[in-house]
Formats: C-alpha cells, sequence, structure tokens
C-alpha cells in the first residue's frame, strides 16, 4: 500500500521519457554506529517497489478536440434536479435517462455530461429520443438508477473530427478573435510582410494575456493622500 | 465562430490552410496557457529490472501541469517533485 507518495515520490524528465524514484525511507536516519559515532547518510532514490494500478496520473495540455459541430456559446443547456432516473433498455432498445420534471431542454446528437449520479457519471450521445422528459443513448451505456439523487446534466461541446468551413472552433469568442490575428499574421508572413506579422503576433499574444486577465478577479488599489486636492 | 467566419474576417480562401493555421494557433494557445486540461493515467510498476521506472509521456502532450502518484492508504493523487537531475551515483542500473 502506498502512502505519503507526496513526499516519497520523485520524477525525472528525460526526453519523451518520465523516470519515477522512490525515496530509500531506512538509509537517510541519522543513527549510531558500533563505533558511537552519530552517522547520516545522504537521500537515496530507489525504483518503485510496488505495483500501484493507474498510479501515475499526468495532467497535461493538449490539441484536445480543436473542432466542434456548434459554438461554445450556444452549448449552454444544463439541467439538475432529484427527479432524474437512469433506465435500461430492453433488448435491443436504447438506453434512456427520465425526468419527472420534463426539465430536459437537450436535442438529439447533442453531447452531453452526467455528474452526481452512482453509477452513471461520464459523457455520452443523445441518439434518438430527445424530448423534456426523456432521453435516448447507446444501448448498454447505463447502470439502472432510480431518482432521488441531485444530478446535474450539462451539454458539452461534440467534436468534429473532419472539420470544414461550417465546423466551429472550439474555443470563446475572445480566443477565436486571437486566432484570427494568428491567421493574419501568417498570411502576412508569406507575404513577406514582417512588420504586418509582428504587429498581429503582438495582437495574438495580447488576447491570449486579456483572456487569462479576465478569468481573474483583480482589483487595483491606489492610496491617496487625505490632503491631496482634486 | 466557425472556420468560414474566420476565414472571412482573416480574407483567406483556402479552408484546408485556413484549418491547419488554426490548429497551429491552438496549440500556441495550449502551450502558453492551461485553456483546456488533459488527463493519463498509467499504472506504477513495481520494477524488476532496470528500464522499469521509465514511463512515456502522452504522445499528444504539449506542456505539462502536474505530475502526482495514487496513495492508496486514502485513494487519493498526490503531487510529487520533480528532481532537476537523474541521481548523481546512478548512471545505469543492472540489478534495481
Amino acid at each position: 500500500m502506498s502512502s505519503y507518495v507526496d513526499k516519497e515520490f520523485f520524477y525525472y524528465l528525460r526526453g519523451r521519457e518520465l523516470l519515477l524514484y522512490k525515496l530509500l525511507g531506512s538509509r537517510n536516519r541519522t543513527r549510531i554506529t558500533q563505533t558511537g559515532i552519530l552517522q547520516s547518510y545522504h537521500n537515496e532514490l530507489m525504483y518503485p517497489d510496488e505495483d500501484i494500478e493507474n498510479g501515475l496520473r499526468i495532467e497535461y495540455t493538449a490539441l484536445n478536440e480543436p473542432f466542434v459541430a456548434e459554438a461554445i456559446e450556444d452549448t449552454s443547456s444544463k439541467v439538475s434536479g432529484i427527479t432524474i432516473a437512469f433506465v435500461i433498455g430492453g433488448a435491443g432498445q436504447p438506453d434512456t435517462i427520465t425526468d419527472s420534471a420534463s426539465g430536459f431542454d437537450f436535442a438529439d446528437g447533442d453531447k452531453i455530461r452526467v455528474q452526481g449520479s452512482t453509477s452513471n457519471d461520464g459523457d455520452y450521445t443523445l441518439n434518438g429520443t430527445a424530448n423534456s422528459g426523456t432521453l435516448s443513448v447507446a444501448i448498454g451505456a447505463f447502470t439502472a438508477e432510480t431518482a432521488g439523487q441531485r444530478i446535474t446534466i450539462t451539454q458539452i461541446p461534440k467534436e468534429v473530427a473532419s472539420p470544414d468551413s461550417t465546423s466551429s472552433i472550439n474555443l470563446n469568442k475572445m480566443l477565436c478573435l486571437a486566432v484570427v490575428d494568428y491567421v493574419k499574421a501568417m498570411i502576412h508572413e508569406e507575404r513577406g510582410e514582417i512588420d504586418k506579422k509582428e504587429y498581429y503576433i503582438k495582437e495574438f499574444y495580447s488576447k491570449l494575456a486579456d483572456n487569462e486577465s479576465n478569468k481573474r478577479i483583480i482589483s487595483s488599489a491606489f492610496p491617496i493622500s487625505p490632503f491631496a486636492v482634486r | 465562430m466557425t472556420v468560414l467566419e474566420l476565414m472571412e474576417r482573416a480574407g483567406i480562401q483556402n479552408e484546408t490552410l485556413a484549418i491547419a493555421y488554426i490548429k497551429d494557433a491552438l496549440h500556441l494557445i495550449q502551450s502558453n496557457t492551461k485553456e483546456k486540461i488533459k488527463v493519463s493515467k498509467q499504472d506504477v510498476l513495481n520494477a524488476s529490472d532496470s528500464d522499469d521506472n521509465v514511463y512515456r509521456l502522452p504522445a499528444d502532450l504539449i506542456a505539462i501541469e502536474n505530475i502526482s502518484i495514487l496513495d492508496t492508504s486514502d485513494s487519493r493523487y498526490k503531487r510529487i517533485k520533480r528532481i532537476s537531475s537523474q541521481p548523481h551515483y546512478l548512471l545505469e542500473d543492472t540489478s534495481p
């Protein structure tokens, strides 16, 4: 059983590889030798000495679902309640989500995310019926679950694997405008207009910075002398 | 914003080229900010030979946000620290 992993495990990055090490615990203590001298050993590292299923978790950014079926501002449907149940379909019938309060506002083909259920949390694509009381998904998608627990269902962007001109960029409006600047910069680079390219690249990074600062609530206070004349 | 709208705003007519530029821009965005985060999990192995502590980073990785290990004693992933260089006493293990 692994414990104190935050203190005992270390990683080293070598190119495209991650090397995992564990602290060799018993060697780093100060101890009394036979001659009576206190002696301390430096920390030593060893290879992991246990199996941990799904033990290594890497959080990272990637080119993840770059194009979606509709603008992310339009994927705003959401429902939350204690009246939502998961029903297994009969033979050959799709599984369904039901809401006795008829609060669903999704369309067929939408991608949804279920949260708060006991065993059906995850992402699903609606396939068939999609009205205010019933949503159909694929056969065998769910474990049966009665209503009672508070469950939230949110619409999420649906990826387009082969994008074309009708596909939407999976970014908010500010970042989409940044992408416009980037494309303009590339066009000017092709034409050899480096000054214009630099201008648009600067605009691109400026919008990235704006987008980041928009997520943070920052207020600046400036001291004013009580005797200041205004 | 659709690809078509972007093409009109930027004044580009080649759809394939526009999509390639958009992907490049997304790559830069993901490299500079944490707009969308992905998670990858792998089994930690009890090392029985010299390369069992080597794990491949995800092929689509752009930037690492954090690395953690599952603490099975309380079922939580806990962040671990990076060492800046390999252990100096260890060049190659033949018997871990």
